[in-house]
């Protein structure tokens, strides 16, 4: 029907979702080992009472990165970017996504950001205030050099691409789902990522606002953040928690859709509560976007405000708990096939339960200013964020393997890499609690001897150790798979969703006949894909005059029209690297150069238009 | 397979709109949490405007209001005009749109730079919020200009449905851009009504 364009060409210019799912995939794994490089230094340097691996300086710009790369640069990029590129499209039976020149743009957005903060740090300017970069210590007064411009400028960058991402992902699973597929049809999976995209495309804003604000304090001289003429510190948090809370579950909810996709394929049963777990995916994001100042509980804001937001917290644990019942019992009364896959799922649950538990504990308001910037909220959330978040990723790099390479991964020491994985990130973040509880403050770079905190520390970085043993084993398992691999029929698990009916890896137009969809589980409807194998066979319902794809209704899935998408284009990457230019001379205050980089984006967007689209 | 396949021939709205519906969303969230910071920030604050900075023109920025809102009405027309096929009444009314628009922008830098004059937005808090609000919005309208120029020039080779998409997104674009404006506005205007 059509091909990509060979080449190193054809990758630069490329449109298509599955390239640009594998593009994110690379670059995101890239920042993962980044952001993993610098947990394993934090880790070496506490492993010892008064050590001096790092000095102050480097530790301070170090867990900055850490925190900021896996968030914006690894977890965020790598589900939606990556999976959800390569996957909703598979899934909805479309062809691409809904704005394939945009979702171009996203990735190369994404690469610039993320090369602006790095270039940051190996200039010795790396972000230092960390992930949420608190006023007054981020002002000018007490962070006189430009570490935090690169902070501002690389989020307020990245965040431009995110946002793109998430209006491409709503636009795409509300109108390009195959002929059938209704509301009520839309695989769990696309329902956690459009869960995850609305979160997004509120929630941006309000970080953007706040880097705005702080840029203007700190390089025009504004006082938004300070209290001497008539500003306020707390705006700052306000802003960031408004964004950063709902963050937490845009983190994890694309983890929660994996979930719902490796569950069905290992017991061979639909998911239990199927509407019940469609709410709650959308419900948790909900939920997530009134509860932010449970993260400024210590602040001294007013005693009814906190009442008011441990409440609104505490519901956060309906949805969750929903979910969790949900996928146990779906497990319970299958026939589970202990799959890698199912194994990092089941390692999922188990954090997820651990670090929900810890959080329902920071309901109780005094419980939370008692461990406030302690070890104890650092253990919490890196079981919800590795455990719950980071174990479905590879999850998902597991099952999906055969269907993206073609091939089969090897299943022993898959298994073995996920029981050194489980086995490492438990000694490394369980002791984190204990120490945290023993008063242990996060974000120092040494600390005494007689703390009695030595002996749990070193723990903590044997378990790292091992956790990095077990994530190098599972690389190579897939690399050497990717080589060496039995090769992956179609089908392997016996999947539920439509990328389990396309050959592996997907031909470049995924779907040689539009398929039609009766359930949310179409790939074990075997009447229906017989049907579409007769109309393949007939001709009938091909779309086969170039790039085209049916866009259907909102709500009943019916087919309204044929549009045809762009194949391959110049403007995104050319557009992205105008923006790039104006974001990296603007972190030196160098306003009119900027503006040219400005009026060259819009050149590119004239380009970009030059050539309709036809419909 | 052609569109002739399809039994119910059910209007979905086009590719550009929903483009632009998820703009706006993401622009109108941006003001919402700049509209919060105001209060919030007017909040703390015993005075507001503080001592030495006047307080915000009420009848010219009312005046201006008035009229960029009124522009809806020929966007709203041009796009009726271009749904009959009306090239010509479609071209005038947007450019009538546009010179409204691009006079209500001029005016608004005039202002601005009239207010520069008289207090810096490194004075005070009130000062930052105040410029960088108003200053956002002004973009925003700047923006839409850019919008209607670029459909313009495009209109001069006639209509395709391409532009016709064009043009309802642009017109939704205006629409979003003058609730915006209204809002932005009332929460300027709010320590002098």
């Amino acid at each position: 029907m059509w091909a990509e364009r060979p080449g190193l060409l054809g990758w630069l210019t490329t449109t298509d979702h599955k390239r640009i799912g594998l593009l994110y995939f690379w670059t995101t794994l890239a920042f993962f080992g980044a952001g993993g490089v610098e947990a394993l230094l934090l880790r070496a340097q506490l492993a010892r009472a008064n050590n001096d691996v790092l000095g102050p300086d480097t530790y301070d710009q170090l867990f900055s990165m850490h925190g900021l790369t896996m968030i914006f640069w690894f977890i965020i990029p790598m589900t939606t970017g990556a999976f959800g590129n390569y996957l909703i499209p598979l899934m909805i039976g479309a062809r691409d996504m809904a704005f394939p020149k945009l979702n171009a743009l996203s990735f190369w957005l994404f690469l610039g950001s993320g090369l602006l903060v790095y270039t940051g740090l190996f200039l010795g300017s790396g972000p230092n205030a960390g992930w949420f970069d608190y006023v007054p210590l981020a002002s000018r007064l007490y962070d006189p050099g430009r570490n935090i411009e690169f902070y501002a400028l690389g989020l307020l960058f990245n965040g431009i691409s995110s946002t793109i991402t998430a209006a491409n992902f709503i636009v795409t699973i509300l109108r390009l789902r195959a002929p059938g597929m209704s509301f009520n049809r839309i695989p769990l999976f696309c329902f956690a990522f459009l869960a995850a995209s609305f979160g997004l495309l509120f929630a941006l804003p309000s970080l953007s606002v706040d880097l705005i604000f702080l840029f203007l304090d700190r390089n025009l001289g504004m006082h938004f953040f300070d209290p001497s003429h008539g500003g306020s510190t707390l705006l700052w948090q306000h802003l960031f928690w408004f964004f950063g809370h709902p963050e937490v579950y845009i983190l994890i909810v694309p983890a929660f859709g994996i979930a719902t996709e490796i569950i069905p394929a290992f017991t061979q049963r639909k998911m239990i509560a199927f509407p019940l777990v469609a709410i709650a995916e959308l419900l948790v994001v909900f939920i997530g976007f009134g509860v932010w100042a449970h993260h400024m509980f210590a602040d001294g804001i007013p005693a009814v405000t906190l009442v008011f937001f441990a409440g609104a917290t505490a519901m956060v644990v309906i949805p969750s708990t929903i979910q969790v019942f949900a996928w146990s019992s779906t497990l319970f009364t299958g026939r589970p096939r202990f799959n890698t896959p199912l194994l990092f799922i089941i390692g999922f649950i188990l954090f997820f339960v651990i670090g929900g538990l810890t959080g329902v504990m920071f309901v109780a308001i005094p419980f939370t200013q008692q461990v406030t910037d302690t070890y104890f909220v650092v253990a919490h959330f890196h079981y919800i964020i590795f455990g719950a978040a980071v174990f479905p990723i590879f999850a998902g790099m597991y099952y999906w393997f055969p269907k993206v390479t073609g091939r089969m991964y090897f299943e022993r020491p898959g298994q073995i890499s996920f029981w050194i994985i489980f086995l490492g990130t438990n000694l490394l973040f369980f002791p984190m609690h204990i120490v945290g509880l023993l008063g242990m403050p996060r974000r120092v770079y040494t600390y005494p001897g007689e703390m009695g905190w030595t002996a749990y520390n070193l723990a903590e970085s044997v378990g790292g150790a091992i956790t990095l043993v077990g994530i190098l084993l599972l690389f190579g398992n897939l690399v050497v798979s990717y080589r060496r691999g039995p090769l992956a029929p179609p089908d392997p698990w016996h999947g539920p969703t439509l990328e389990w009916s396309i050959p592996s890896p997907p031909p470049e137009y995924n779907f040689a006949v539009i398929p039609h969809v009766s359930s949310a589980y179409p790939n074990w409807d075997l009447a229906d894909r017989e049907a579409d194998r007769r109309r393949l066979a007939e001709g009938v319902g091909m779309l086969d005059h170039g790039h085209e794809q049916v866009v259907s209704t909102l709500a009943d899935g019916e087919p309204v029209e044929i549009v045809r998408m762009p194949h391959s284009s110049p403007w995104p990457i050319l557009l992205a690297l105008a923006v790039s230019g104006a974001f990296a001379v603007l972190v030196t205050e160098k306003y009119g150069v900027a503006a040219v980089f400005g009026v060259l984006a819009l050149f590119a967007l004239v380009g970009w238009h030059w050539q309709e689209e036809e419909s | 397979m052609t569109t002739a396949d399809f039994a119910v021939a059910r209007r979905s709205p086009s590719k550009a709109w929903w483009g632009m519906a998820m703009f706006v969303a993401s622009e109108s969230a941006l003001f919402a949490m700049m509209i919060g910071s105001y209060f919030l920030l007017r909040f703390k604050n015993l005075h507001w405007p503080p001592h030495g900075i006047p307080e915000p023109k009420v009848v010219v920025p009312l005046v201006l209001l008035g009229v960029i809102v009124a522009t809806s009405a020929p966007m709203h027309l041009a796009v009726a005009a271009g749904r009959a096929g009306q090239l010509g009444r479609a071209r005038a009314f947007l450019l009538l749109a546009l010179v409204v628009q691009s006079g209500y922008f001029a005016m608004q830098v005039h202002e601005y730079a009239d207010d520069l004059s008289r207090f810096q937005p490194s004075e005070h808090a009130y000062a930052s919020i105040y410029y960088t609000l108003l200053g956002a919005d002004h973009a925003h309208v700047a923006l839409g200009l850019l919008f209607d120029v670029w459909l313009l020039t495009k209109l001069i080779g006639g209509f395709t449905a391409y532009r016709l998409k064009a043009l309802s997104a642009i017109a939704f674009y205006w629409y979003a851009v003058n609730v915006i404006t209204l809002a932005v506005t009332l929460t300027i205007l709010s320590p002098a009504l």
